[in-house]
């Protein structure tokens, strides 16, 4: 991939905020532990129509949980979300492109520099253009793509606060393991927020998609090996991890993504990453609601907008 | 994924490829088995200058190369603040008594000194494909689906372990000669698994944390799959990826370019042999993605009714739509909406894993190539 030569680039090496609170104790520095049940969802964030010029957008927030390790650290201990997500289309292709008979989806999803602890170049690396591929594969089985012959739909995502693949105490010790977990609940995450986007830009879809995530995590005290929902890589030491974009209407998947040790539970895992899935469902469906009935207030009276009925209240996460 | 978006077959013909295949049992336009691979020629070790190589040629004409190359490069330096730590005390010298014992050992012992300690980078796969850029989609995709599975088991990255100070960089770089007729990545697979069953890296000669010294007699070289059984019996094997196939009930494994265009779901599954002892299935899953099916891209037929020159009537645009959504798909060619039941993934997984499955055929049959 050739070098980006148009900017003035940072170090390529990454940067780290300081950490001052050293006092020569090292017990001080404790991985964060998972302080919800196994099949229970981090809270999520949702809400659609956050760029006025975009023909549909999303926002998608796992806020930041209670630091279970707070011990003056200005470092989070575990990793937030934060997507952004803008649907353009669908419209004309240019007059020099060739026939189509179906809407031409192409998606891009960039991780802002700032996302990660290691910093992103403005170039797509690889795992970016991979997500990419696989969030086209999750897109593309439930838009009705005949509908829109000779137009193209841009699905631009941007990670403005990505998950991390481990704890960064790990990188300080020196006992980095990397392995890509972050990814899977970035996708996930993806997924969500694209079908909230393509549902406001008011594209044919055959149901509403939603993502899931499940992991195969060791439980390093009891040496014991569980499957837990929405993992966060810095709270477990996952050995197999499994992102599903699932259809609850039709009981279908069109994406899937695993990778791992996961020997004979392949089906146990999947099952869970679409239970998963099925509870990110439930705060889809009140965010796409949401977004309608704001559209609907704003429509029939050109004043102030009514305040929409379910607006700020928190949805019960159930499958 | 742009070679397939233009597949020659008109609406009518896939409606009838479609239906063939959903038959029991199902009717392959080359008259294969549904799980019958297509014949492939290949040969190892073919480069002189890589440390393994591979060549596999498929029936249909596509062929790939694959050379592996190794590379001793300088471990990074872990974190400034406990690395002087770690050389006085825990993991440094102060344990190295230990470690000197191990050094003329069986296999066993340095595969356990090792564990945990290679890091993913060392593996870097690069894929060729004519005409298309390194960059594109179908590449990207390639390699990230190929390293993952390679990386797994996390037994490859620690025998790249040399010692704290030095490993191997592993360059995987794979070469499609042809155009890309299929869709490539059996092919590839299969060609990098030959590849690097028969890579040899030279015999470390240096103790401990020294510079590295090599044996140049490259007949004292290692395999880096090491050719000794393991505790279960097996051959420790890279994994190979497996394409399947689902059109309505069925499953088909290696389908060509014809029976993706129809295809309702497409799965990519990589397997590796089981070392453990207490198995059910001799090969296990290590990664699995979906893939996007071209079937999606195909053009929709028009029914008879809308059609003005065949004595249909010229309808309303809504009216058109609604026909066309009542129809189904039953009568003339509708790319495929939806997904893939999860019952039908796990039908295929089965077939990939079980004992006498597809994984076992491959890799049975890629383990008569003589290197």
């Amino acid at each position: 991939m050739q070098a980006d030569r148009r900017r003035i680039n940072a170090p390529a090496g990454g940067t780290a905020a300081p950490v001052f609170t050293f006092t020569g104790n090292e017990d001080l520095l404790q991985r964060p532990t998972r302080t919800r049940k196994a099949d229970e969802h981090r809270k999520i964030f949702l809400r659609t129509k956050v760029v006025p010029s975009a023909s549909g957008s999303a926002y998608y927030e796992i806020p930041p949980a209670k630091s279970t390790s707070s011990n003056g650290n200005l470092v989070p201990a575990a990793s937030n979300l934060k997507i952004t997500c803008t649907v353009h289309g669908p419209r004309p292709l240019p007059r020099n492109a060739a026939f189509s008979p179906n809407l031409l989806l192409s998606t891009h999803v960039k991780f802002a520099p700032f996302a990660t602890r290691q910093r992103r170049g403005y170039i797509r690396d690889a795992s970016e253009r991979d997500l990419g591929v696989h969030l086209e594969t999750a897109l593309r089985g439930v838009i009705i793509g005949e509908r829109w012959p000779k137009s193209g739909c841009e699905v631009v995502i941007t990670v403005l606060e990505g998950e991390e693949d481990g704890w960064w105490g790990d990188q300080q010790q020196g006992s980095e393991k990397s392995g890509g977990w972050g990814m899977m609940s970035v996708l996930a995450g993806c997924i969500t927020v694209a079908s909230a986007a393509l549902i406001d830009a008011g594209i044919d879809c055959v149901d509403m998609v939603s993502g899931g995530t499940a992991a195969l995590v060791r439980n390093p005290e009891s040496k014991t090996e569980e499957v837990v929902l929405d993992p966060s890589p810095p709270e477990h030491e996952i050995k197999a991890a499994c992102v599903v974009a699932y259809l609850q209407s039709r009981d279908e998947i069109t994406e899937m993504w695993m990778k791992g040790e996961v020997g004979e539970g392949t089906e146990f895992l999947t099952d869970q990453a679409v239970k998963s899935a099925m509870m990110t469902r439930t705060v889809l469906v009140e965010a796409v609601k949401e977004g309608l009935e704001v559209e609907g207030a704003v429509e029939s009276f050109n004043g102030a907008p009514k305040a929409a009925k379910g607006k700020g209240k928190d949805v019960d996460m159930t499958d | 994924m742009a070679p397939y978006t233009n597949i020659p077959l008109s609406p009518a013909e896939l409606s009838y490829l479609y239906t063939s295949l959903s038959q029991t049992p199902p009717i392959r336009p080359d008259g294969r088995a549904p799980t019958q691979f297509r014949p492939l020629v290949a040969e190892t070790d073919i480069l002189p200058s890589a440390n393994g190589s591979a060549r596999i040629c498929f029936a249909d004409g596509t062929e790939a190369i694959v050379g592996v190359k190794a590379e001793v490069e300088q471990s990074r330096v872990s974190g400034a603040a406990t690395g002087q730590v770690e050389s006085e005390g825990v993991l440094g010298l102060g344990t190295g008594g230990v470690g000197d014992v191990d050094m003329d050992e069986e296999d066993g012992d340095e595969e356990a000194t090792r564990a945990g300690k290679g890091e993913e980078g060392w593996v870097e796969v690069a894929i060729e494909i004519p005409g298309m850029r390194d960059d594109d989609a179908l590449p990207v995709f390639l390699s990230a689906m190929l390293t993952e599975a390679l990386l797994a088991d996390g037994e490859l990255k620690d025998r790249l372990w040399i010692n704290r100070r030095f490993h191997w960089r592993l360059y995987i770089d794979i070469l499609l000669l042809s155009q890309p007729l299929s869709y490539p990545l059996p092919l590839l697979s299969l060609t990098t698994h030959l590849a690097l069953l028969s890579t040899r890296i030279p015999a470390l000669i240096s103790e401990k944390d020294e510079d590295p010294l090599f044996n140049d007699d490259w007949e004292a070289s290692r395999f880096l799959y090491p050719q000794s059984k393991t505790a279960s019996g097996g051959h420790r094997k890279p994994p190979v990826t497996l394409l399947m196939l689902s059109v309505s009930e069925n499953v088909i494994a290696d389908p060509s370019r014809e029976e993706l265009a129809v295809a309702d779901a497409v799965v990519a599954i990589s397997v590796a042999p089981t070392t453990g002892l207490n198995a059910e299935s001799a090969y296990k899953t290590v990664a699995l993605r979906t893939v996007d099916p071209p079937s999606r891209l195909t053009g929709a037929g028009v029914p008879t009714a809308l059609n003005t020159t065949a004595g249909g009537t010229s309808l309303s645009a809504a009216e058109a739509l609604a026909l066309r959504e009542k129809d189904q798909g039953q009568t003339v060619w509708r790319p495929p909406r939806g997904g893939v039941k999860r019952a039908m993934i796990a039908k295929m997984i089965k077939m990939v894993t079980e004992k006498g499955g597809v994984g076992q055929e491959v890799l049975e049959g890629l383990a008569g190539v003589e290197t």
